[in-house]
């Protein structure tokens, strides 16, 4: 299957800005059976600067700055990618608490790059709740990969979806309070979940092919950036779920980057100089080309 | 004394005492040092230590103490008697924390690039992965040279058996290294004999290699270097302001600083000057608001990726915090021998990180003998001994090391060694840490010969400064003759003597321009209040009003005095004492002297050490004690003005006339100008009536009665005063004087806007245009006056008014032109 995405996100400000630093995690990575064909960034106005960094996770990061005095940002970015459909879910795995045990010991590159995902980080920090929560689900010995699947579908039935409810800074304690958010919290409680029991789990930013109701013409620009999650799962490598959809994800998922939560991998961010309030627009079209 | 010096700590564990073994008679290496005190003597002794006393206070080195309800600094405490270490002791020490500046430098360099020590076991990857202080935009990030470490601290502590330990290290913006050095130059200063009997190794020569190892950090010609303060609410800014200067180095907030084109750039008045080398004293995370941590108004917004493209050094290197921590002390034994390939010099005290089974066991059988820490210091927890703790509090703590070992370590607690403290009421004997300081030179390491000695308080157990302990200097005794190389220029040389390097930060433009308003507007104030006072009590009517229409001069929003009814001589004595002294009113005297102060301080690093004096002597000058007399107020004004006077004198005659005088000076006409246009608007407002009281009063108050006299030979009369306060372009204190220097010395700023600079000339015309005889008032009965005097009087009237807006809104402008992209602050948007 191949994409045609653009993503295109739009700052208006009350005053003018006379400097706006921003970096983009825009740029999907190239996988496995998941391809980048193409990318381009457009900015408007062009900025001063523009550089490209691979970050500690290995997605490309880009950094810009926009050095004259401007009262909208627009930043669209365009990508071409190829998905093919995800590998078979594993039949069989180790049972969750010798991997949770292993973690430490494992030494060797994969091993420690996991490791990685084990740990709190800015916006998850693990605990007691997260651990009673997953606790229904990873039961004595149960192997890793189905206790995995048996949670991402309690948090589908137990969540309800409410693009009202939460912002990008809400932390996962609350939005277990609230039992409602949108992909991003879902995302965000189901790795304090895994790691608080001491599982490697990450956050996963991209995009989520939509489907029109049926009859309906497709409409450009319906689409949003999406986010699941991948936990490790030793000897098979990570395994990808998408609690809010209840799926897990193949060619439907194009995936940006990953981190150990939001704040990783925030698609964008910046720091500007005046402006006063500010107005955001974000919009998202994925459109399959080929291979349906 | 010297017998007290000796002695040993009350009972309690055995210790090492440093002066002596046995409390009676010195080690060695002490006996010539008490030799050369025992022939200055105690009475000599004291008087030479209250004179150090003073100039600390007067020099305001202080230290700020974090939520102290008493304001934010605090005197520095020192006290006389230094640790003395021997030469050959000095060796193994330096020789151990140069070593363990290599492991450390070289640590970060694998724990930021291929990380091969998680892979060979050799870390424990928690430690880095769990670690807040490891910064991921970091990572793979090339270093020049590897140089993580421009400066390491180590601190040590000394065992009952004579041994040296590592009890911490601080890998990312050391502090202290300026308070030794300033420590040094007072304690040598009050025992100049005692110094050169002992043969001190000197500080001077450490900080030259530290000046010249940051430019060669840079990597380019004529580098341009500075130093990142948090700010002055800093617990060590005191520290930063004196190291700045004596690098020479132009210290710098982060709001000062601003990245384009992926280079880092010093905002100054004449422009935008790009910075190659960042001293940096502010933490990792806070150094970059985009990258790191999008709250921190302290750091740079670009500064990371200033960084990637290698346009920028900053020392220490951003993430060298990550492995400032204890939890690592365990793994290094094994990591010198893989990183260096050889032993490790220096032992660490005994340290476990219970993330490891078999040490959290270990740590959970002798919680008793240990001291329990925060592995990773971000998260915040005071250390706790085990000892001290109730037998609740050891299962609650050993609660918490089972629920998160990963997040503690524990650490024998050492009995450090003991140095006398020498205060006004006694001689104690307290405990001690060294911090000593590790210079990477690109080339070498060098060591400090020295450090800062701290000690703790008189019932502590803990070392630290924020808990009130004293500080101490530290001196290596050479057994070979002692560079004597000085770094320190003679100490009443006056500010922006360096003709290189002299940038002019915004922000430092706009806190001089400031401090000569507030230093003018102190000075204006005191002359009225004292004017006032010592007129108000035997004022009759006609005389009250005239001293009402002065009051009018403070142009109060706070005024106490009574609104609708008239006022009496007592509302206003009231009222004068209150502008005088009400510290809780923003517009009185106290308030504005404690602005100065503040606003000095801001700056401190471009004032002398005498106009530094004068900022604490003036602080305190207008302090009134209970019960005293009203007029006695009066004696106090005419000390502070003294003050006031010597503070101008200083600034007039030893201050280089650089963009940073300008500003400065700039501050002060454009106040003296609105005082004087207000004081002349009460004139103008009252030339039709009898009005000598007022005209004696302004003459008083504008320090002019001696040229009217001179001049006049009469009684006062309206237009020759007016004459003498408006028009007299040679009066320093008139408002032509004023205007006309003002347009002068605006005219000499860098890219200086063209309709600001009209505007005060136009004002200088304005006020030249009037025709002083033409406002003359008939004497009563001599016929009809001239119709056109009347609408002179007026027009006089509202030029004065429409002046001082004008004044006001162009202070405004000079703001904005200069100041203003000084003061916005970047906000963070998305993520």
């Amino acid at each position: 299957m191949i994409y045609r995405i653009v993503h295109k996100t739009t700052y208006r400000y009350k005053a003018p800005v006379s400097i706006g630093n921003h970096t983009v995690y825009l740029t999907p990575r190239s996988l496995p059976k998941h391809r980048c064909l193409s990318h381009r960034l457009v900015i408007t106005p062009s900025p001063a600067t523009l550089s490209e960094r691979t970050d500690c996770f290995g997605n490309r990061e880009k950094f810009f700055s926009i050095q004259a005095p401007h009262t909208e940002l627009i930043i669209e970015a365009r990508s071409k990618v190829s998905v093919g459909e995800s590998k078979l879910w594993p039949a069989q795995s180790p049972a969750w608490e010798d991997v949770a045990a292993s973690m430490p010991f494992d030494l060797t590159a994969e091993g420690l790059e996991a490791y990685e995902f084990v740990f709190e980080s800015p916006r998850i920090r693990p605990g007691k709740e997260f651990a009673a929560y997953a606790a229904e689900s990873f039961t004595r010995r149960r192997p890793l990969a189905e206790a995995l699947l048996d949670l991402t579908s309690r948090i589908h039935s137990d969540f309800r979806f409410d693009s009202k409810a939460t912002t990008v800074r809400t932390a996962p304690e609350e939005v277990f309070r609230k039992r409602r958010g949108v992909c991003q919290d879902f995302a965000q409680f189901q790795i304090a979940c895994l790691r608080s029991l001491n599982l490697p789990a990450r956050y996963v930013s991209g995009y989520l092919r939509t489907f029109p109701p049926p009859g309906r013409p497709r409409l450009v620009g319906a689409d949003a950036s999406h986010a699941w999650v991948s936990a490790y799962c030793p000897g098979t490598g990570w395994l990808d779920v998408d609690a809010t959809n209840n799926i897990v994800p193949s060619d439907g998922h194009v995936c940006l980057a990953w981190g150990r939560d939001y704040g990783d991998v925030s698609p964008v961010r910046g720091m500007i100089l005046g402006g006063r309030d500010h107005t955001l627009e974000v919009g998202v079209d994925m459109e399959p080309l080929e291979g349906e | 004394m010297i017998s007290e010096l000796l002695q040993i700590p009350a009972p309690g564990p055995a210790v090492y005492n440093e002066p002596s073994p046995d409390g009676v008679s010195p080690r060695p290496h002490w006996a010539p040092f008490f030799d050369t005190l025992g022939e200055v003597g105690p009475e000599e002794f004291v008087r030479r230590w209250n004179r150090a006393e003073r100039r600390i206070r007067e020099n305001g080195i202080t230290y700020n103490i974090y939520s102290d309800p008493l304001g934010a600094a605090r005197p520095w405490k020192i006290d006389a008697i230094p640790l003395l270490i021997p030469q050959e002791e000095w060796s193994y020490i330096e020789a151990g924390i140069i070593q363990r500046a290599e492991l450390l430098n070289l640590l970060l360099k694998d724990l930021y690039g291929p990380r091969t020590v998680l892979s060979g076991g050799l870390l424990p990857a928690a430690l880095l992965f769990g670690n807040p202080a490891y910064l991921r935009p970091l990572a793979g990030v090339r270093v020049p040279d590897a140089s993580y470490l421009h400066l390491l601290a180590v601190d040590l502590a000394r065992s009952p058996d004579g041994q040296w330990w590592v009890v911490a290290d601080r890998t990312q913006a050391p502090s202290g290294a300026g308070y030794a050095l300033e420590n040094r130059t007072i304690v040598s200063d009050v025992l100049p004999d005692l110094f050169r009997t002992c043969n001190v190794r000197r500080l001077a020569s450490f900080f030259r290699a530290q000046r010249e190892a940051l430019l060669r950090l840079s990597g380019v010609d004529n580098p341009r270097a500075v130093l990142l303060t948090p700010g002055p609410y800093n617990e060590t800014y005191f520290e930063h302001s004196y190291l700045s200067r004596y690098l020479g180095l132009t210290l710098v907030e982060g709001a000062d600083l601003t990245v384009r084109d992926r280079r880092v750039f010093l905002k100054t008045v004449e422009g935008l000057q790009p910075v190659d080398v960042i001293l940096r004293r502010v933490d990792d995370w806070f150094c970059d608001p985009l990258e790191l941590r999008g709250d921190s108004v302290l750091g740079v917004a670009g500064l990371v990726d200033a960084i990637c493209s290698g346009n920028v050094k900053v020392a220490n290197a951003l993430g060298s915090g990550a492995i400032e921590t204890a939890a690592i002390m365990p793994f290094l034994p094994a990591l010198s021998k893989d990183l260096l390939g050889e032993p490790l010099k220096l032992p660490c005290v005994a340290t476990w990180w219970c993330g490891q089974d078999y040490a959290l066991k270990s740590v959970l059988d002798h919680l008793d003998r240990l001291v329990v820490k925060p592995a990773f210091p971000l998260r915040g927890m005071e250390p706790r001994f085990g000892a001290d703790l109730a037998l609740s509090e050891k299962q609650l703590l050993a609660e918490q090391l089972k629920a998160h070992p990963g997040q503690f370590v524990a650490q024998e607690q050492v009995a450090l060694s003991t140095v006398p403290v020498w205060e006004h009421d006694g001689v104690s004997s307290r405990s001690l840490v060294l911090r000593a300081y590790v210079l990477n030179t690109g080339e070498s390491w060098v060591a400090m010969p020295g450090g800062l000695v701290r000690v703790a308080g008189p019932d502590s157990p803990l070392v630290s400064m924020q808990q009130g302990g004293h500080s101490k200097d530290a001196w290596v005794l050479s057994d070979a003759p002692v560079d004597t190389f000085s770094m320190l220029r003679p100490r009443h040389q006056p500010v922006e003597v360096r003709r290189v390097g002299a940038d002019v930060p915004s922000r430092v433009a706009d806190n001089l321009f400031w401090l000569g308003r507030y230093a003018e507007r102190a000075e204006c104030m005191t002359r009225l209040l004292r004017c006032s006072i010592n007129h108000v009590r035997s004022a009759n009517e006609a005389e009250l009003e005239c001293l009402m229409r002065l009051h009018a001069c403070f142009d109060s929003r706070y005024s106490t005095l009574p609104k609708g009814t008239p006022a009496t001589s007592l509302h206003l004595e009231n009222e004068l004492i209150s502008l005088m002294t009400n510290s809780k009113r923003p517009d009185s005297l106290m308030s504005v002297l404690s602005d100065i102060h503040e606003t000095g301080n801001r700056v401190r690093e471009r004032l002398s050490n005498d106009m530094i004096r004068l900022l604490g002597q003036l602080a305190e000058s207008v302090k009134v004690e209970e019960y005293m007399l009203f007029v006695e107020h009066s004696a106090l004004l005419t000390g502070c003005l003294e003050l006031l006077a010597a503070f101008s004198g200083l600034e007039r005659e030893n201050v280089t006339r650089g963009t940073g005088w300008l500003f400065l000076s700039l501050g002060r006409r454009l106040e003296r100008a609105i005082y004087a246009s207000r004081q002349l608007s009460g004139l103008s407002g009252s030339l039709d009536r009898e009005n000598w009281p007022l005209l004696n009063y302004l003459l008083e108050v504008s320090d002019s009665s001696m040229t009217y006299r001179s001049r006049y030979f009469t009684t006062l009369q309206t237009v020759p005063v007016l004459d003498v306060l408006m028009a007299d372009e040679t009066n320093p204190r008139s408002l032509d004087f004023q205007l006309s220097h003002l347009a002068d010395l605006y005219e000499k700023l860098p890219r200086h806007a063209e309709g600001d600079l009209r505007a005060i000339r136009h004002a200088v015309s304005l006020i030249r245009s009037f025709d002083l005889e033409a406002l003359n008032v008939p004497s009563p009965g001599s016929g009809s006056e001239h119709s056109g005097n009347s609408e002179e009087r007026e027009r006089l009237g509202r030029s004065l008014q429409e002046l001082t807006r004008l004044l006001a809104s162009w202070s405004d402008n000079l703001a904005a032109h200069y100041f203003d992209h000084a003061r916005t602050v970047a906000i963070s948007i998305g993520g």
